[in-house]
């Protein structure tokens, strides 16, 4: 066999591996989701202290959603935000949550697909809080995480408050039992 | 061009096959929501009707011709229903989702740069300079559709996307006949064309038998109705639409909020 012939199917072979592995992978992990009971995913929402959320959050916005304008707001101190939140593995609690809360919506819309926009709108915020979370890690790395860390993490708060309150408002229109579940949890 | 019995049963039955998912697609409405795929399966009808009058009373020139010119517009079209199944899936609101638009770009760059460098490294011994090219874009199109439907598959698990029971369906059948391809296409790089196309001609028809598996599985699966969700009442309805408005205010106002 010539060696161009064999690093062809070296190629191929690879490719393959690399390919079936990939989709393997991700279909059990959308198998595991979509076969994930209401109970099992209450279960994975990791601990996160709701008042000091809302804290951070109402520091930045009032209680009807909007961006506060008062010469109250924002005057959280980074340090201060650290400690309430948990440092970086309390975002990520945040961010781990947060990608609960997309799976949730996934749930409620395998039943309803009329609450399509909503459960997007959720797994929108839930991906920015991911991408407000790798931020920090970048500045993590970067020795910069000390000027990057208030806004990163108050933002990434800031939208995790808000997809509680919207996921409670999506469950409110479903199950009350599920509605008590998810009160307690979140 | 000789034709053994085989050659004329796959011939048929591919015909049949497709005429069936044809009218099953026009039949339950489902060629409204899958137009490019529909377009493929009716472009594989008439593919088969032009080319079996050809053979008969045309010349090899017109045959050559039309094989080719329909050939590549069936590989297009297949790009087309790849395009059709990622629309479904990535634009849940009529937009692309903006968080994996990124993503999906650079697979797709990075999709195309490997099937590029698996064909160029593909060196068939053939006689004809055609027939290299043919086994190169064949390995080139397999690799690539094999790549974009994984590439979709994880896309869109980590975004949160859910699949449309159809387009699931659509999605399976042509992937695993796209990976299988490869396979298929490195085994025929191997042998080649150049002493015995025997041995080519075997791995065609294996090749054909696949596609026709996937071709029934499509026949059955589009057939049949996705699951039905559960009626919303209207109050339901009135207080989603509310929701939706105090979300869509909710998301402006974070991306005006401060950044570092």
């Amino acid at each position: 066999m010539k060696a161009e012939v064999g690093h062809f199917l070296l190629a191929v072979g690879l490719l393959l591996a690399v390919l079936v592995g990939i989709a393997g992978y991700y279909y059990r992990r959308s198998r595991r989701t979509s076969r994930t009971s209401w109970e099992q995913l209450l279960g994975q929402l990791a601990y996160v202290d709701r008042n000091c959320v809302e804290r951070i959050a109402l520091d930045a916005i009032d209680e009807s959603g909007q961006r506060r304008k008062d010469e109250a707001a924002m005057e959280l101190e980074p340090d201060e935000i650290w400690q309430l939140i948990g440092g970086l593995k309390g975002v990520e609690a945040v961010e781990r949550n947060s990608l609960v809360f997309i799976d949730m919506a996934f749930y409620l819309q395998r039943w309803y697909p009329q609450a399509l926009v909503t459960a997007e709108e959720l797994r929108l915020n839930a991906r920015e809080i991911e991408w407000q979370v790798s931020r920090l890690r970048s500045a993590e790395k970067t020795g910069k995480l000390a000027i990057s860390f208030a806004s990163y993490a108050q933002n990434a708060v800031v939208t995790y408050y808000i997809m509680t309150r919207r996921l409670l408002a999506l469950y409110e229109l479903g199950d009350l039992s599920m509605l008590v579940d998810l009160q307690k949890s979140i | 061009m000789h034709l053994t019995g085989l050659d004329l049963l796959f011939w048929a039955v591919g015909f049949a096959g497709h005429v069936i998912l044809l009218l099953v697609l026009l039949a339950r409405h489902r060629a409204r929501t899958f137009p490019i795929f529909t377009t493929l399966i009716g472009l594989d009808i008439v593919r088969t009707i032009a080319l079996a009058l050809i053979q008969q009373y045309g010349t090899r020139a017109g045959y050559f011709y039309t094989y080719w010119f329909l050939a590549i517009l069936d590989v297009a079209l297949q790009f087309g229903v790849v395009y059709e199944m990622t629309s479904r899936v990535f634009r849940p609101l009529g937009k692309w989702a903006s968080d994996v638009r990124h993503g999906l770009m650079w697979w797709i760059i990075g999709s195309i740069a490997v099937a590029a460098g698996l064909s160029w490294l593909a060196s068939p011994p053939t006689r004809l300079w055609m027939q290299t090219v043919m086994i190169k874009g064949n390995i080139f199109s397999a690799a690539l559709l094999s790549e974009l439907f994984v590439g979709m598959i994880a896309l869109s698990v980590t975004a949160g996307l859910p699949w449309k029971t159809h387009v699931a369906r659509i999605s399976q059948g042509l992937g695993v006949y796209s990976v299988l391809t490869v396979v298929l296409e490195a085994a025929r790089t191997y042998f080649g064309l150049r002493t015995n196309s025997q041995i080519y001609d075997d791995l065609s028809h294996v090749r054909m038998g696949v596609y026709l598996l996937c071709v029934t599985y499509w026949i059955i699966m589009l057939w049949r109705d996705a699951p039905r969700g559960r009626e919303m009442t209207e109050g339901m309805r009135r207080q989603l639409a509310a929701i939706n408005t105090g979300a869509a205010l909710d998301l402006q106002k974070l991306r005006s909020r401060r950044q570092p």
